[in-house]
């Protein structure tokens, strides 16, 4: 079962980041063993005597081109609308992709993003010709603004960048579900283990975003086979359609014929 | 006639060097400037087709900006 981001169809529903890893060689083989075929990165200032941003681009692309995958550039450390916009079309030239993923940053603490620029920069950039994969909180109207700006992909925070939380508000994230059935919905920030993948792959999410869950664990390797079984597991039960919880016990095992010592 | 580059002072002492094009060979190393990067001056993107069109004045302040590793 593929995941569709604009047309574009992909083996996995996992997207994943490209930054914290241990060494260049460490996030390759994460990234291969996640089986993703999105990979994020970014832009940043470089002064004339470092040399190692250009090694781990080469890392990025080889990486991409071993799983046929795709470039997602972010707008990580933007503040306003204007920024992020100058930086999208500056990564458009760089990855030859109108894929952004947009970060407006409104608060240094939680790194929560500022809706109100973000929305400003969603439309600017859907009028250049971008596709917009728009990193937000969990707020449904707000979900429902970036959708009807022209979103077909938006992608509502589990909890705040890094902090591996895990789904802080799940009944929010339920309801963005159920009320934008035609949106393509990934989860992004805030994963910590396997099990919230799974979870929000459980309630019918698209796809998750994570980088730390898989980038910080001891083993990140091993960390991005278990999130790949996670979303296939979560997936599958979610099509499997899951059961009714019910308020009351019911005995699992036929009451008819029960043996002697429980009768009168 | 001085701007900054990513956050640092250059001078500019010849008008050749006030064009966009030049004044890159000047600011980045050889390694960076046959590498991938964007340009942005006084915060508006500009594309590559442009840089040789464009000319730098007092002050600008002009962004170079890599690919780098990113979530």
């Amino acid at each position: 079962m593929s995941l569709t981001i604009y047309g574009q169809s992909l083996d996995s529903r996992l997207l994943i980041g490209s930054a914290l890893y241990p060494s260049p060689k460490i996030m390759q083989d994460a990234i291969l063993a996640s089986g993703s075929q999105v990979v994020t990165l970014s832009l940043k200032r470089q002064n004339p005597q470092q040399q190692s941003g250009q090694q781990i681009w080469q890392y990025i692309q080889q990486t991409v081109k071993q799983n046929k995958g795709f470039l997602l550039p972010n707008t990580a450390g933007c503040k306003t609308a204007k920024e992020a916009v100058t930086l999208a079309q500056m990564s458009r030239e760089i990855f030859q992709t109108d894929w952004i993923k947009l970060e407006v940053i409104g608060d240094d603490y939680n790194l929560q993003p500022d809706v109100i620029e973000l929305l400003a920069a969603t439309e600017q950039l859907i009028a250049l010709g971008f596709k917009v994969l728009p990193y937000c909180t969990d707020d449904l109207v707000i979900c429902q603004r970036l959708y009807d700006l022209g979103c077909e992909v938006i992608m509502p925070w589990a909890s705040p960048i890094g902090t591996g939380k895990g789904l802080m508000n799940p009944y929010n994230l339920e309801t963005i579900r159920l009320r934008l059935p035609d949106a393509t919905l990934i989860l992004d920030a805030g994963i910590g283990k396997p099990s919230d993948a799974c979870l929000a792959m459980e309630m019918g999410y698209d796809g998750i975003l994570l980088n730390s869950a898989v980038a910080l664990a001891d083993n990140p390797v091993l960390m991005a086979k278990a999130f790949a079984n996670a979303l296939s597991a979560g997936e599958q039960g979610y099509v499997a359609g899951i059961m009714q919880q019910r308020q009351t016990a019911h005995p699992s095992t036929p009451t008819l014929d029960t043996p002697f010592w429980h009768q009168p | 006639m001085k701007v900054l580059v990513n956050g640092q002072g250059y001078e500019l002492a010849l008008p050749t060097e006030q064009n966009l094009q030049q004044a890159l060979q000047l600011f980045l190393n050889n390694n960076q400037h046959q590498g991938t990067f964007a340009v942005a001056l006084n915060g508006e993107f500009i594309g590559k087709e442009s840089y040789q069109n464009t000319q730098l004045s007092a002050n600008d302040s002009v962004d170079v900006l890599f690919p780098i590793q990113g979530g």
